[in-house]
């Protein structure tokens, strides 16, 4: 029983990167079909379609740095141990790390329909270009939101 | 600084200057001519023949670019092209070129080599298809003729048996079969342990019982291939035959491929050159199409910069005395173009204005507005010293490099450069340079570091999280301010008060209250914030009445609002992301520094795999963090500032230029 709190701990940790890593990659993978087929007619708008296409990959990283974050206040990070836990503490991480996992999974994929819709745009308006940044942008912003909440909360957990 | 002030301008001018005119007004490259919806009328034929002569040799320039350029080692890299490495020429040259070139030759001889190449491939394909076949006959020694052409009395066919099947076909075409004197049988040797499903077979047969014996085959799972007509030797010399075609085929398709680079490295130069010549050419004339022309003379009506006028004077006076100049000022029905015109510091910050939505030629320009948020939170959102420096050394270096950046991108670089200076005074009082790199790698530096930090994200994040939200009411509270002097200024006093100033009373009213109340500001702070949030509640929920009709809307009206206060808070919480996305990069610097750590606890190679780690993890970050840092603090200038006081709506001034892409045109 006195690992429980470690094992809930890191199951949090493993939610929001996986989690989140889901939502970009299905996420990126919907913009870049678009793109593919913005490209296959004028491969030259490659440089703006890749970064729209870029834009849903920021949560799977969020989640990275949330799990990273929980690494390294559970001590697992560069071989000092891991600190006590009890199940409650664990219980704690892992809600803090929830909110990354669930909204960086969902906004992902949405931003990424987003993009797609912003690629075709540029692929007929080149010169919208910074509008087709700003929507896929939009969504992003409740990830950060989310990304904020699981930071302030893991902050406040007091572990060891 | 703003928007730029724009004279119209007629030019009348005698129809034997037209392609001067056309050519000083392109070259100046700041006159826009007036678009007409329709081409006036047609005594301006001298323009629209011109478009059509320059127009076909673009579709020919397009033909030849599409076409050429796979083949062509290109001596200057795109990167270097875009920005500006190009060939200096002046529009002397290019035309002397233009006269030379006979861009239609070229074209049918690229097309030559380009059909051949397409026959070449496809007999190249049938030879290697047939080549295939003929291997798999090779157990059938007997000449093809007698498949391709049969005599009177004998017949063949080839093609493919079914494996399991072969029974069968052995029982009604064999040696023991009814056939048996009328048809033999060939089969390819195979592997009886692991039988194919299909091998290849032979059948000669008697002419005369053609139809049952091929009923008969085809029951037991043949199927007939096709053999093509040419061949009549056995398979095995038709396949020595055919080597030497494929042999034939190859050396071709070796030289037509020579050929084509050949025709690519001599003539790719001049195409590019001429690309640029007739595209100005096309453009000019698309444009100068919509002058107005009589029997002798012309009009050509244009917008022009105010600075500019003095230069076009005195070219058009070199012209001779045939041409008269009127200027006027934009009337009131006009919708002249905007350009953006702001100095030094601001100027690469019209392309994020430009990027929303130029503003209307009247309007306020937001650039210098945005420009210092901007600027400011580009630096904590990327927040790390580090990278700053990296930031800059690059752009350094591409300054030192490239001596002809095209001011277009020129800016764009340039505002990277500035704001690679908040990023890293903000790295700097935040204790970020390269994530924690001082503290991992280099804890002598540890006490410089800790003296310039002024705050510390990582173990307050609460202190960065007020200053964020503050910023943010700094940044609202400024639009409003822009809103409520622009409404003033169009004389919209009442509108001013009760849409912008209320909320700007209410808001900052409600700042000065809570943060009195937590003790940060002296008491009687207490009081004013509370008197000013009062009236702004009142004016709003009264404003809001207005021209409502009968006190119960009034009063629904105004609570509504009042509920658009919650507006508010989202967007005043919205700047929260500026502590994210800077801690965020600090955190993914971290996390990199961490891993490059680790892996230096490896044996013997462990250095080496920690800087591959490193410095691939920062290169890493710092494009992913610059497109966040760019993305996020632009979209708090459009959402959340311009949501305010600015909804843009003009159009680009977009005058009449030389297509420079492959070179650049010299005076």
């Amino acid at each position: 029983m006195e690992l429980l709190g470690l094992s809930l701990a890191l199951i949090g940790a493993a939610l929001a990167a996986a989690l989140s890593g889901i939502g970009s990659a299905i996420g990126i993978g919907i913009a870049g079909g678009s793109a593919a087929g913005v490209m296959t007619e004028d491969p030259d708008k490659f440089g703006s379609c890749l970064i729209l296409q870029a834009l849903p990959g920021t949560q799977g990283i969020y989640g990275l740095l949330i799990a990273f974050f929980v690494l390294n206040k559970l001590g697992l990070l560069g071989g000092a141990g891991a600190v006590a836990l009890n199940w409650n503490q664990g219980l704690q991480i892992f809600a803090a790390c929830l909110p990354i996992a669930i909204v960086g999974w969902i906004s992902a994929i949405w931003q990424g329909r987003t993009s797609a819709a912003s690629i075709q745009m540029i692929s007929k308006k080149p010169e919208a270009m910074g509008k087709a940044i700003i929507l896929p942008a939009m969504v992003e912003t409740y990830a950060v939101l989310a990304l904020l909440t699981s930071i302030l909360m893991l902050m406040g957990i007091q572990v060891g | 600084m703003g928007v730029s002030k724009l004279k119209k301008a007629e030019l009348y001018y005698h129809k034997s200057v037209n392609d001067q005119v056309a050519a000083v007004l392109q070259e100046l490259g700041a006159c826009q001519i007036i678009a007409t919806d329709e081409i006036p009328d047609s005594n301006n034929k001298d323009f629209t023949k011109g478009f059509d002569v320059a127009e076909e040799h673009v579709a020919e320039i397009r033909y030849l670019i599409r076409t050429l350029t796979p083949h062509f080692d290109d001596p200057i890299p795109s990167l270097d092209r875009m920005l500006g490495e190009r060939p200096e020429v002046t529009m002397n040259e290019l035309e002397n070129l233009a006269a030379q070139t006979d861009l239609k030759k070229l074209c049918e001889e690229v097309r030559n080599v380009e059909r051949e190449t397409g026959e070449v491939k496809t007999g190249l394909t049938q030879a290697k298809n047939n080549k295939d076949l003929l291997s798999n006959l090779a157990f059938f020694d007997f000449p093809l003729s007698v498949v391709t052409e049969g005599t009177k009395t004998v017949k063949g066919v080839v093609g493919t048996a079914k494996t399991e099947l072969l029974d069968g076909l052995r029982g009604a075409l064999g040696d023991f079969s009814k056939f048996a004197q009328d048809s033999e049988l060939f089969l390819a040797d195979f592997d009886n342990k692991k039988p194919p499903r299909e091998i290849y077979a032979g059948l000669i047969y008697s002419a005369g019982l053609e139809r049952e014996i091929l009923e008969a085959a085809a029951k037991n799972g043949v199927s007939v291939v096709d053999v093509p007509q040419e061949f009549k030797l056995t398979p095995k010399e038709e396949l020595e035959k055919l080597e030497s075609v494929i042999t034939e085929f190859e050396a071709r398709e070796k030289d037509l491929s020579a050929k084509i680079k050949m025709l690519a490295n001599n003539n790719m130069p001049a195409v590019q050159q001429l690309s640029d010549y007739y595209n100005s050419m096309a453009g000019r004339y698309q444009e100068m199409a919509h002058s107005y022309g009589t029997e002798s003379a012309m009009l050509t009506k244009f917008w022009i910069p105010t600075s500019e006028v003095d230069k076009l004077n005195e070219k058009i006076n070199a012209l001779g005395t045939d041409l008269e100049l009127v200027l006027s000022d934009p009337a009131e029905d006009d919708e002249p173009p905007t350009l953006l015109q702001n100095g030094g510091l601001v100027r690469p910050f019209n392309i994020l204005t430009e990027l929303y939505s130029p503003p209307t030629y009247k309007g306020i320009d937001p650039t210098p507005l945005l420009a210092p948020f901007f600027w400011l939170f580009f630096g904590m959102c990327l927040g790390d010293a580090g990278y700053a420096i990296v930031m800059a050394g690059v752009i350094w270096y591409v300054f030192r490099k490239y001596k002809k950046i095209p001011s277009g991108i020129k800016d764009f670089i340039k505002l990277f450069a500035f704001c690679s200076v908040s990023t890293f005074l903000y790295g700097v009082v935040s204790g970020s340079f390269f994530g924690n790199f001082i503290d991992s790698f280099a804890t002598f530096l540890v006490p410089l570091k800790n003296s310039l930090m002024l705050v510390d994200p990582m173990s307050n994040p609460m202190q960065v999280l007020g200053i964020s939200l503050l910023l943010g009411v700094i940044h609202l509270m400024f639009g409003l301010l822009i809103a409520a002097y622009d409404k003033l200024r169009s004389g919209e006093i009442i509108d001013a008060i009760g849409n912008d100033l209320s909320w700007f009373m209410l808001i900052v009213g409600l700042c000065l209250l809570g943060t009195a109340m937590n003790g940060m500001l002296p008491e009687h702070f207490f009081d004013i914030g509370r008197a000013m949030a009062i009236l702004g509640a009142v004016i709003i929920f009264i404003y809001a009445g207005k021209g409502k009709p009968g006190i119960i809307n009034k009063i629904i009206s105004g609570f509504l609002a009042l509920y658009g206060s919650t507006s508010y808070l989202g967007d005043i919480l919205s700047y929260s992301r500026l502590l994210a996305l800077g801690f965020g990069s600090a955190v993914i610097g971290m996390v990199i520094n961490l891993l490059g750590g680790l892996a230096g606890d490896i044996p013997y190679i462990g250095w080496l795999i920690g800087i591959v780690v490193i410095v691939g993890g920062h290169i890493f970050s710092i494009l992913i963090n610059i497109l966040g840092a760019f993305v996020h603090p632009l979209r708090l200038q459009y959402v959340e500032f311009f949501g305010k006081f600015y909804s843009g709506g003009g159009k680009s001034f977009a005058p009449l230029r030389l297509s420079q892409e492959y070179v650049n045109v010299k005076a």
